[in-house]
């Protein structure tokens, strides 16, 4: 069997009755601080700077591109008439998208009491942010003249005499990223203090026990700032996880409320809520199961929190499927000329291969996780999550462009072209995410470390009572 | 670490698990009453109008349905995430899934409907839709391709089919175990558990495509599966919440389920509350908003001729007043709280298949609905509960009150929310 | 311990190397009667609250407060915003529409919840408080690493350091420390002011570089940032430009334009001008144009219809044929509708606006085939549609109307009306009603254009002329043509009369 595992314990199995161990080996909790702290103090490695290089010049390349389209205008995009709404706002809902496995890990799994989020939580939570701030850039940039995108808050302005329209779906958008950003910071950085105590607890140096000092609030461990510390978190969760939802169902809003054929179609809040959670549980796979192998954490992330991720790709996956089914059938059962039209068009009009790319790669690939094999062997799975990310880009290709481009109105159908400068943003907004998150693995602890341990004292604890048991 | 123990596990055989005698003993009347009481809904709200009648048999028994796969659902998932705390109240679950099988009987008087012209649904009344509704007869004909008795059976059959196959399934695998304290029984439960979930899926999303949307031949919408499934995974909890407390009320498994598992499934009836709220809000709002006059007949009508007072009624008493109630810790951990919350859903539930049901049975006769109609259809909601409890307790009695021999009942008993 | 002898002490503290020595340890402080007490971990510890006797905190009740204050702010500002201050129609919704107000309620109301949860923990907690006795001690660093920590402080009723010692020992700390006071400066480091004030003054100055510009007037052109936002590159006519190889920016005009002018009155207006008009006549003759447009237009109703019309119409109405013709092969029954739908009374009593000898008599344009084809394409697409493609009046809207709404409907005329021939009805005059319309035909000079008016006439007349016309008037060699075409005509007529009549029989032997 794998052999990954230090102690030769597979904990991809577990008898009914008994909980297979979320930390493995003879860990203490020391042997977790250090784990997690090796990963800041000691020296960058090679493979880090390359890919920090790589992702700075991307980033680099990002920030030229917004500069030019504003200095030159939105028509250096390929959005044309009737694709008004092209690459920059597929961009958006995949980044958002991806932002959301970050607080579902957190918030839903933590209401769910799924204890083996405690080791990837942090890491998929500053996701999120990376996530939300590429996703936030796009509609930012794509509202024309996006240094007066600020007419976008309801501030008593002096000159418009003007209040934004509460009735515009792209409105709430606006106070749903906004407040989902907002929330998944406060939520993030509240669940890193006491890890940052700990660095700071750790720190030789003094300019560095200062700046993790200040950020650590002074935490001390006392148990009635723990007992506060634990009620915050977990009524932040249940703000949370309600927010996660919201958030991607008024994404869906933005197209599900317009009368656009293929738009306007009442399972859009959870398909999309379902695909976000897909596409995210994915990004964290691919990011997640390299890193534990270079920074060598394989001890703390071990198989059965893969293997749990693979199965909630399955679920979530399925349940995709189950939506573009029931979309097709329900658009031949509407009998509507222009819904029908509109599926047939997608699954068989110019933008076939996009429709057939995304069924491929959402609804297929993952059910290959039906078989255990496949849910632990970690390079299968980074495939496996890369496809998905794909296919998961494509629905919002699929949706957004094969839409707009053959609407209501036949004489206006055209086919959509991205320019240099989409692809540029789509590549540089990875730059953007990848500088963000080898940053955080540089600066910031990447696992929840009193989590962890925390869990770990559970384990301890059981294990302690099952040898009395067998005592008695 | 906690302050106080956990309660042992107990021998199989000890009384706590047996069906209290109060209990049994309410078996007849409710298996008689509730029959006559259906009987007497039935011929209440047929005297109204045939259509009306069925209607009413219709809501009566959607409103069963949901509880039984609600509580199909509530086990396939135990299974699906290894759940341990929820393994003292399964057995309530299981019970009220199985009795998808007298459902199936019970579906018999829907079938004979849809083979009626226009007896339940309007698509069943020869060229009522070319003709007096107006709609193209092209589209017609495509349509009633789907919407033929005939399809529409065999359509029915398939579902009942699966339901029964899945209750049938996990009601066995876990009474098997009571016997033989088998671990690979629970093993195997828990292997089929995805599957299940996904033709769960499917099936419900259809089931409700037919048994309810059609009622409104024309109108669509792809969340109506949701929607009802929303409804029933709600009143599922609520009637493993009311029952656990009316078991322990009675005598039976005092000391296995404790306040953390009412504080559980209060969390879990609080969320569903919402996520209830959530789809039913979504689903109207995109409506609304679109204003396409396809799909909007359909929240139309139920926003005028006394409908919308209904509608209010749902809006405030489904959504805010019961989320209001259970949004504190001290009602959730507080069982007569609890149970009397669920109780007041399990109503407000039958008012929403009601709601989903009702307005459309004016469609295509003359008479509109009297108190007579309205009364009937109480009456046969009410007859036809009292029926599968009866039917529940008459089960109960033949078996443990609780999985006794279940690998994980330990954790279960021991189980504290945080 | 001898460097701390002469500081404060604040308690005291010891260590524990496992959760369940802590556990204990803390069950016994409690039970001996201390109550300033305080256990520090590196993770929660799930119990230790009941361990130490701590209170349940008031954080959710704060946290509802936010949520309801959120619910409020958002209700109210979308009920000020939209429904009362700055009214406007959004895709047809009302100004205050609550479906449309939940997205935002709901998101504020969470994001207060948020706030409150965030900051009212930190508030409850006393944090962020970078002074504590308890860090004064190096080995408490530990406390998040792997150690646990119990405290007791000095101010306890029963604190006793020697009691408390032995409590701790036997609890199996190896590990018993006093806590003294922090007494490291307890001035913040002057270089962090330094930095602090630095950045706030530099942040400040943007907000003031706006807060000026605001308040103040100035007599300067304005400054602008996106140059060419402001000022549209376009061209003058004289400019140069790189654009084109004449490095003109005049351009020709693109082929098909028509200049004002191009073509004479005459041809605009289908009336005759004289050849010496001065500029004054022509405006004679506009004038004239809103004349014939308020006569044509501004008789709607049937009462103040012309003579003609009303024959029309009684025409119609004393026709009982008229509705199953309708419904048959309109090309059969054609002629003789026509005929008797315009008994040749014409417009002899008519008073038309214009004299018909104002009206030019011919076509003003040179009329040939490709000038016909092009005027038989615009009547199908603008004339056929209610005079139907062979000119009778029965086209498709005549059809339906005559079904739906026939008390009221007045048909367009048949153009095969003896009234309507180039000696009663001038090309001019035809011209005329096309561009200007006539009792329920509205005018199509937006649609069609100058040309293609004229086009439209010549077309009618050629229609005209099949109903007129005989054989010899068709070119020799088109002869044989339409002589098969009528031989075929015919025998397919004969056949469908004799398919419906076996029809009838068959449906009157079943009755």
């Amino acid at each position: 069997m794998s052999l990954a595992i230090p102690n030769g314990l597979d904990n991809t199995v577990e008898r009914p009755g008994e909980r297979a161990p979320l930390v493995l080996g003879d860990t203490t909790y020391h042997d977790i601080t250090e784990a997690v702290c090796q990963v800041a103090e000691r020296k960058p490695s090679v493979t880090w700077w390359l890919g920090f290089l790589v992702s700075f010049i991307l980033l680099q390349w990002f920030g030229f591109c917004i500069a030019y389209l504003l200095y030159t205008g939105v028509g250096v995009w390929g959005n044309r008439n009737p694709v008004f709404w092209g690459w920059p706002i597929v961009n958006f809902v995949f980044w958002v998208g991806i932002g959301h496995a970050g607080t579902l890990i957190s918030a839903i799994l933590y209401l769910f009491r799924q204890e083996w989020r405690t080791s990837i939580n942090r890491a998929a939570e500053a996701m999120t942010i990376f996530a939300v701030a590429c996703a936030g850039t796009f509609p930012g940039i794509h509202v024309g003249r996006a240094w007066l995108a600020f007419w976008l808050a309801p501030y008593p302005s002096l000159n418009l005499w003007m209040w934004p329209q509460f009735r515009s779906p792209l409105l709430w958008d606006v106070f749903a990223v906004s407040t989902y950003g907002t929330v998944s910071l406060l939520f993030w950085y509240m669940g890193m203090v006491p890890d940052l105590a700990t660095f700071r607890d750790r720190s030789k140096n003094k300019w560095r026990r200062m700046a993790y000092g200040i950020l650590a609030l002074g935490w001390s461990g006392s148990s009635r700032h723990w007992m506060r510390y634990e009620k915050a978190y977990a009524l932040l969760a249940a703000f949370a996880a309600p927010l996660v939802l919201s958030v991607h169902t008024i994404v869906s809003f933005d197209f599900a409320v317009s009368q656009v054929p293929g738009w306007h179609t009442t399972i859009f809040p959870p398909y999309f809520v379902a695909g976000a959670i897909f596409s995210g549980f994915a990004m964290v796979l691919t990011l997640m199961i390299p890193a534990r192998t270079i920074l060598g954490l394989e001890k703390l992330i071990t198989l059965r929190h893969l293997e749990n991720m693979c199965k909630i790709i399955l679920a979530t996956g399925s349940i995709v499927g189950l939506a573009y089914g029931t979309e097709f059938f329900i658009a031949w059962y509407g009998q509507v000329e222009a819904e029908k039209f509109a599926f047939v068009n997608r699954a068989l009009g110019p933008y076939w291969w996009a429709y057939w790319i995304m069924v491929t790669c959402n609804v297929i690939s993952p059910q290959l996780f039906w078989f255990k094999k496949i849910r632990s062997t970690p390079w299968i799975i980074v495939v496996v999550c890369i496809f998905v990310n794909i296919g998961m880009w494509f629905e919002r290709f699929v949706i957004t462009i094969t839409s707009l481009s053959r609407d209501y109105l036949p004489s206006a159908w055209a086919y959509f072209s991205p320019t240099w400068v989409d692809w540029s943003m789509l590549i540089g907004s990875f730059g953007l995410f990848f500088t963000l998150f080898l940053l955080f693995c540089r600066l910031l602890p990447i696992i929840n470390m009193a989590e962890t341990k925390a869990t770990l004292a559970k384990q301890y604890h059981m294990s302690h009572d099952h040898a009395a048991g067998e005592g008695h | 670490m906690s302050e106080h123990a956990a309660p042992a596990i107990k021998p199989a055989n000890d009384p706590a698990f047996k069906l209290p005698a109060s209990l049994a003993s309410l078996q007849l009347p409710l298996l008689a009453g509730g029959l006559l009481l259906l009987l007497v809904g039935f011929g209440l709200a047929y005297s109204n109008a045939a259509k009306i009648g069925f209607s009413a048999y219709l809501v009566s028994f959607i409103y069963c349905l949901t509880l039984s796969i609600g509580c199909l659902f509530f086990v396939i998932v135990q299974h699906l995430v290894r759940a341990g705390w929820s393994v003292v109240v399964r057995r309530i679950a299981e019970l009220f899934m199985i009795m998808i099988v007298p459902l199936a009987v019970l579906f018999i008087p829907v079938l004979v409907a849809t083979w009626m012209s226009n007896g339940l649904y309007i698509w069943t009344l020869d060229g009522w839709m070319t003709e007096t509704v107006g709609v193209d007869p092209e589209i017609w004909k495509a349509k009633s391709g789907w919407l033929d008795p005939g399809w529409f059976t065999i359509r029915s059959l398939i579902y009942f089919a699966v339901y029964i196959g899945l209750a049938v399934f996990y009601y066995r695998g876990s009474t098997l175990q009571d016997e033989t304290g088998q671990k690979s029984a629970t093993e195997k439960l828990q292997y089929w558990a995805g599957p299940a979930a996904m033709l769960f899926a499917l099936t419900t999303t259809f089931a409700a495509f037919d048994w309810v949307m059609s009622l409104a031949p024309m109108w669509f919408s792809t969340m109506f599966g949701v929607y009802m499934f929303a409804g029933a995974i709600l009143a599922a909890h609520c009637v493993i919440c009311l029952f656990s407390y009316l078991m322990q009320r009675c005598g039976a498994m005092r000391d296995e389920v404790t306040v953390e598992h009412y504080h559980d499934l209060g969390k879990l009836i609080f969320g569903f509350t919402f996520f209830w709220t959530y789809i039913s809000f979504s689903q109207y709002l995109l409506i609304w908003y679109g204003n396409i006059p396809e799909e909007t007949e359909w929240f139309w009508i139920r926003q005028t001729n006394g409908w919308g007072s209904l509608s209010v009624v749902i809006i405030l008493f489904h959504w805010i007043v019961p989320f209001m109630g259970t949004l504190s810790r001290h009602v959730r951990r507080r069982p007569w709280a609890m149970a009397a919350w669920s109780g007041y859903l399990l109503v407000m539930h039958f008012i929403d298949v009601f709601w989903m049901i009702m307005p459309e049975a004016h469609q295509g006769i003359t008479e509109s609905i009297t108190a007579v109609g309205v009364a009937g259809a109480i009456l046969c909601g009410v007859g036809m509960l009292a029926l599968m409890v009866g039917l529940v307790l008459s089960l109960a009695g033949n078996t443990k009150l609780l999985p006794v021999r279940d690998p994980r009942l330990g954790e279960s008993l021991a189980f504290e929310n945080i | 311990m001898s460097q701390d002898k002469d500081k404060i002490v604040k308690g005291i503290v010891a260590e524990f190397e496992t959760v369940d020595t802590l556990m204990d340890a803390c069950r016994t402080v409690r039970d001996s009667g201390y109550k300033k007490t305080d256990a520090f971990t590196p993770f929660p510890v799930h119990g230790i609250d009941t361990a130490l006797g701590i209170k349940p905190t008031i954080l959710p009740w704060l946290c509802l407060f936010g949520g309801m204050a959120g619910t409020g702010t958002a209700i109210a500002m979308q009920w000020w915003m939209n429904g009362i201050d700055y009214k406007y129609i959004i895709s047809g919704k009302p100004f205050v529409s609550f479906p449309a107000f939940m997205p935002v309620a709901f998101e504020l109301t969470i994001l207060f919840a948020s706030f409150a949860a965030f900051f009212g923990m930190w508030a409850l907690n006393k944090l962020p408080r970078y002074s504590n006795p308890m860090f004064t001690d190096p080995r408490f660093d530990r406390v998040t690493d792997d150690r646990f920590f119990l405290y007791i402080d000095a101010t306890d009723e029963k604190y006793n350091f020697a009691e408390v010692e032995k409590l701790m020992g036997d609890a199996g700390s190896a590990y018993i420390q006093p806590v003294v006071e922090d007494d490291s400066p307890k001035q913040v480091p002057r270089f962090i002011f330094m930095v602090w004030m630095l950045v706030a003054g530099l942040s400040a100055i943007p907000l003031l570089a706006v807060l000026k510009m605001r308040l103040t007037r100035s007599e300067l052109p304005r400054f602008h940032v996106f140059f060419d936002m402001d000022f549209s590159p376009a061209k003058d006519a004289q400019h140069a430009t790189t654009l084109f190889a004449d490095s003109r920016t005049m351009r020709d005009d693109v082929e098909g334009t028509i200049y004002r002018g191009q073509y004479s009155e005459e041809i605009v207006s289908g009336k005759k001008v004289a050849a010496s008009a001065t500029v004054d006549d022509l405006r004679f003759v506009s004038r004239f144009d809103d004349e014939a447009l308020s006569a044509a237009g501004g008789d709607r109703d049937p009462g103040g219809l012309s003579d003609e019309a009303k024959v029309e119409l009684d025409a119609d109405k004393k026709d009982p044929d008229n509705k199953e013709s309708d419904q048959k092969d309109s090309a059969g029954s054609d002629a003789g509708n026509a005929g008797s739908a315009s008994p040749d009374s014409g417009d002899a009593g008519a008073q038309p606006p214009i004299p018909d000898d104002q009206w030019l008599s011919e076509i003003p344009l040179t009329v040939d085939r490709a000038f016909i084809e092009k005027g038989k394409e615009q009547f199908n697409i603008y004339c056929a549609v209610c005079h139907g493609r062979n000119g009778s009046g029965q086209g498709l809207v005549h059809e339906r109307a005559r079904k739906i709404l026939s008390q009221w409907w007045v048909p367009p005329s048949s153009l095969h009306q003896k009234s309507l021939y180039r000696d009663k009805y001038p090309d001019g005059k035809m011209f005329g009603t096309i561009t200007y319309g006539v009792r329920k035909m509205p005018g199509y000079a937006a649609q069609i254009k100058v040309q293609d008016r004229w086009a439209i006439v010549a077309y009618i007349r050629a229609l005209q002329e099949t109903r007129r016309g005989s054989l010899d008037d068709v070119p020799a060699d088109l002869r044989a043509d339409i002589e098969s075409a009528k031989l075929e005509a015919e025998a397919r007529l004969k056949e469908e009369a004799e398919k419906q009549k076996k029809k009838d029989n068959a449906t009157e032997a079943q009755k």
